[in-house]
């Protein structure tokens, strides 16, 4: 493999007794889209806290593009091209969706002019160009995490942590929403997505990692994780369900 | 005809307001004029940290004080003159902000509220107590009776302030990365803001024109005492006037300031026989702006702008789309 | 000086018994409603204003006042909950901070109608208990326990007897805990949360305004009381832990205790200050509390 976008050695974080992330290593390579999955309060949007700054690792490290970036704030990440979404949406209400992005676009564009005409780029990417003057509380909930996207893609980062991004959408929606992803991948960006939603994380998926009780139980391509026992047994009542859903 | 940028505007509104002592020469009337810029300043700079970044202070009238009695002392003591006294007095404040702001705006909103609130009271409470400040009797400074100096110079600190938070909250970047901040400062970190920094800065920033005012207002109103200048009153009538204007905003405050004085001074010179209810007035309009009108008088006027011109923004481009 | 330790210690153990009082209702109200009420103090004075209106009209003695002041304050308090319940669910702005303006607004309101009526001047509620005090010497040592400050303890200890059977033994009381750990949840399970946050704020405000009663007749009462005394409750609850009521009893104590020891060994000019930058520290040092548990 090339040199990793990001490597996780031994990640561990502890909230007191309990581990949310119990000794975590992988590896993402450029240009690859790595699903997390696994049931809930296995630990994925923990792993995405400890890699984007949010929770300091109790053991363990995080390389980004080669540096060491274990425990360091989120800002620093950004400017190093960590990008990320936040399960529960985050807009800034107040502000227009441009405004939104306008702000994120400030990092690599730190004068006005350069970053509104960044920031409308970014929105005419993601679509919501029609929108750039409506307060972001006004947005529906598909108009909300296409503007978390474009918040996150507005740093111009090289990895993009993508959590949940489809949860709540109806299925025109969710399509739209993966075809973006994939356009994102396109444009050279590599991304860690967590998603609950299997056909959509199996089909756009290079490979897979599946977390249980903090611990990573698989990985490997998405045909090999879906066969693989313990996934299934993990999952045993909702890969059922989510099989049947996903024959809509 | 091309617009002309919005600095020139501001200037030419500056200069305008500045004939206006050269036609009014009425020494009461450049009084109230005086005052009501003076207010105009402390409502701009309080709404930047609330309006702007979302952090209430409560305590905002400090400045003010530190600046008084910072130039009061270099004037009386040290024998400064009037200009590197006042803006020694908005140095001091702007370094209280400092020291004060480093662990206390890692409070969050109610904490914050009352750590400041502590600390203005803390503060007033030096004041009566040490003898440098001449304790409850006050300090009296060196007369110098001139209104019209006295309107041009508050003026110029309040037009200057005015104009440097325009360029920086408006234009500049530092505006709208303050708002992120105060519609979410965790998520605001993702992005690559670093808060801790930027809340600082505009902390600094809203104290030092305040102290700069407070060293006018000493040498202006040439007496100053623990209550007049570090009393709840200052932030208390700061905090209407920004709120009723508009938070957010900096035309919100000053037109805020201007209704509110007005009324005020309305009620000072017809009413002086009630002054307590002017307390309960000012109260119950806090009350009743944040029931009734939370986004303040020219809040929703903007609001009601913004919303038509998306709106016709968006149905414009769907007519585009139809075509 | 050691021998005025046990007084130091007695007068902390009393003034601990007022800030008790100030603080429960308070740290009540913020625990379910999750407001910070800016008029907690100017609630304390209007009731001490009460009560001296209610000696002056039916030339009874105020302790008598306490059941009706009560009655009174607290039927205030519950409607004016839905009010501040409006500003506390805006969708604009920011509607916590906004409800802390709302309360400041009130409390403004308040001391200046009460400037109002009742002036600029000092007054101080005379009750049967106000009188008497006992004397107790052995040796060198001597103590003072003034009998209203003795009543003011016995009152808070009431007062907290009664809140924890509220909680711990009634339904309403499991309804407040309710609320306050999880609103929706409670109120999916029945609970009417309107009714029961006017509720618990009409008895916190009915709480404050028989403290009031107290405050006037151990100390004093004048219309400008009221920051101050909103000052030390911020601090005690604070200190507690935001809404952590179990920790209100020590922090009011503490509080207390560390008050008095200035009063006797520092000048009393400094006192106030000294306890504003204690506190101050205390608040930047551990916002959540003494014991962390504070929201």
């Amino acid at each position: 493999m090339p040199e990793p976008v990001l490597r996780l050695e031994k990640l561990t974080v502890a909230f007191g007794g309990l581990m949310a992330v119990d000794s975590v290593s992988f590896d993402i390579a450029p240009g690859e889209i790595l699903g997390l999955i696994g049931p809930n309060g296995a630990g994925k949007t923990t792993v995405f806290n400890a890699v984007s700054g949010y929770n300091k690792p109790t053991h363990g490290r995080v390389s980004f593009l080669g540096h060491d970036v274990t425990g360091r704030q989120p800002y620093t990440l950004a400017a190093m091209g960590i990008g990320r979404t936040f399960q529960i949406v985050k807009p800034f209400s107040g502000l227009s969706v441009l405004e939104n992005i306008i702000v994120s676009s400030y990092l690599r564009h730190p004068r006005q002019a350069q970053a509104r005409e960044k920031a409308s780029e970014v929105l005419r990417f993601i679509g919501l160009a029609d929108r750039a003057d409506v307060p972001a509380a006004g947005l529906t909930l598909a108009g909300r995490k296409r503007l978390e996207i474009g918040k996150a893609l507005a740093l111009e980062p090289k990895l993009l942590l993508l959590d949940e991004v489809v949860a709540g959408l109806n299925p025109t929606e969710v399509d739209q929403t993966v075809q973006l992803i994939l356009k994102i991948r396109d444009a050279g960006i590599t991304i860690l997505i967590v998603e609950h939603i299997m056909r959509v994380i199996m089909k756009i998926s290079t490979r897979i990692i599946v977390l249980n009780y903090g611990r990573m139980i698989a990985h490997g391509k998405p045909e090999e994780v879906a066969s693989n026992r313990e996934v299934i047994e993990a999952y045993l009542g909702e890969s059922v369900a989510t099989a049947d859903r996903s024959t809509s | 005809m091309r617009r002309l940028p919005a600095w020139v505007w501001i200037l030419l509104v500056i200069a305008a307001v500045g004939t206006v002592p050269l036609l009014i020469r009425d020494a009461f009337f450049l009084r109230l004029f005086t005052e009501a810029l003076m207010w105009i300043g402390l409502a701009i700079t309080w709404d930047l940290m609330c309006g702007y970044t979302g952090y209430l202070n409560f305590g905002h009238g400090v400045f003010f004080g530190v600046g008084a009695y910072t130039a009061a002392l270099l004037m009386i003591k040290g024998g400064w003159s009037f200009a590197p006294a006042a803006a020694l007095g908005g140095l001091t404040a702007g370094l209280v902000a400092l020291v004060i702001g480093w662990p206390t705006l890692r409070l969050r909103g109610a904490y914050f509220a009352i750590g400041t609130w502590a600390m203005n009271r803390a503060v007033l409470q030096l004041a009566l107590v040490l003898d440098i400040t001449g304790g409850a009797d006050g300090l009296r400074l060196p007369p110098f009776l001139d209104p019209p100096f006295f309107a041009y110079v508050m003026l110029s600190v309040v037009g200057g302030t005015f104009l440097v938070l325009w360029l920086l909250l408006e234009q500049a970047p530092f505006g709208l990365k303050l708002k992120a901040i105060r519609e979410d400062e965790s998520g605001s970190l993702a992005i690559g803001l670093n808060p801790a920094l930027l809340k600082l800065q505009a902390f600094v920033l809203s104290a030092v024109p305040v102290g700069i005012i407070g060293g006018v207002y000493a040498y202006w109103i040439t007496f100053i005492d623990p209550l007049s200048t570090l009393g709840d009153l200052v932030t208390d009538q700061a905090v209407v006037m920004a709120i009723f204007g508009g938070l957010g905003t900096l035309i919100g405050p000053v037109i805020g300031a201007i209704i509110f004085f007005a009324f005020k001074t309305y009620f000072w010179a017809y009413l002086s026989d009630y002054q307590v209810l002017y307390i309960i007035i000012l109260g119950l309009a806090i009350a009743a702006t944040v029931f009734f009108l939370p986004d303040g008088f020219w809040g929703t006027v903007s609001r009601r702008r913004e919303g038509r011109r998306a709106l016709r923004k968006g149905l414009a481009f769907e007519k585009a789309k139809q075509t | 000086m050691l021998v005025l330790l046990p007084q130091a210690i007695v007068d902390g153990i009393l003034l601990g018994g007022i800030y008790l009082t100030v603080s429960m209702g308070f740290s009540l109200a913020y625990g379910v409603l999750h407001v910070i009420d800016f008029a907690v103090g100017d609630w304390i004075m209007l009731g001490a204003f009460a009560g001296l209106t209610f000696t002056q009209w039916f030339h009874l003695d105020p302790l008598l006042s306490l059941p009706v002041i009560f009655v009174i304050f607290a039927a205030i308090g519950w409607m004016l909950q839905p009010s501040l319940q409006h500003v506390l669910s805006g969708s604009r702005g920011r509607p916590v901070l906004m409800a802390l303006v709302f309360t400041f607004g009130l409390a403004l309101a308040f001391r200046g109608s009460a400037l109002t009526v009742f002036g600029i001047f000092t007054h101080s509620l005379n009750t049967v208990l106000s009188q008497g005090s006992w004397h107790f010497s052995r040796g060198s040592f001597f103590l003072t326990i003034p009998v209203i400050r003795l009543a003011g303890l016995v009152y808070a200890l009431a007062v907290m007897v009664g809140l924890t059977y509220l909680l711990k033994k009634t339904d309403f009381g499991l309804a407040i805990r309710a609320v306050a750990q999880n609103k929706e949840a409670a109120g999916l399970m029945g609970v009417n949360i309107k009714k029961t946050n006017a509720a618990v704020y009409g008895l916190y405000v009915g709480i404050s305004a028989m403290t009031g009663v107290f405050i006037g007749a151990i100390v004093s009462l004048n219309a400008g009381m009221g920051p101050d005394l909103a000052l030390f409750a911020f601090f005690v609850v604070v200190l507690a832990g935001m809404g952590y009521l179990a920790g209100v009893p020590w922090a009011s104590f503490l509080l207390g205790l560390v008050q008095s020891f200035f009063l006797i060994y520092l000048n009393p000019s400094y006192v106030l200050l000294a306890l504003f930058t204690i506190l101050y520290v205390i608040l930047l040092i551990s916002p959540t509390g003494l014991f962390r548990r504070g929201v």
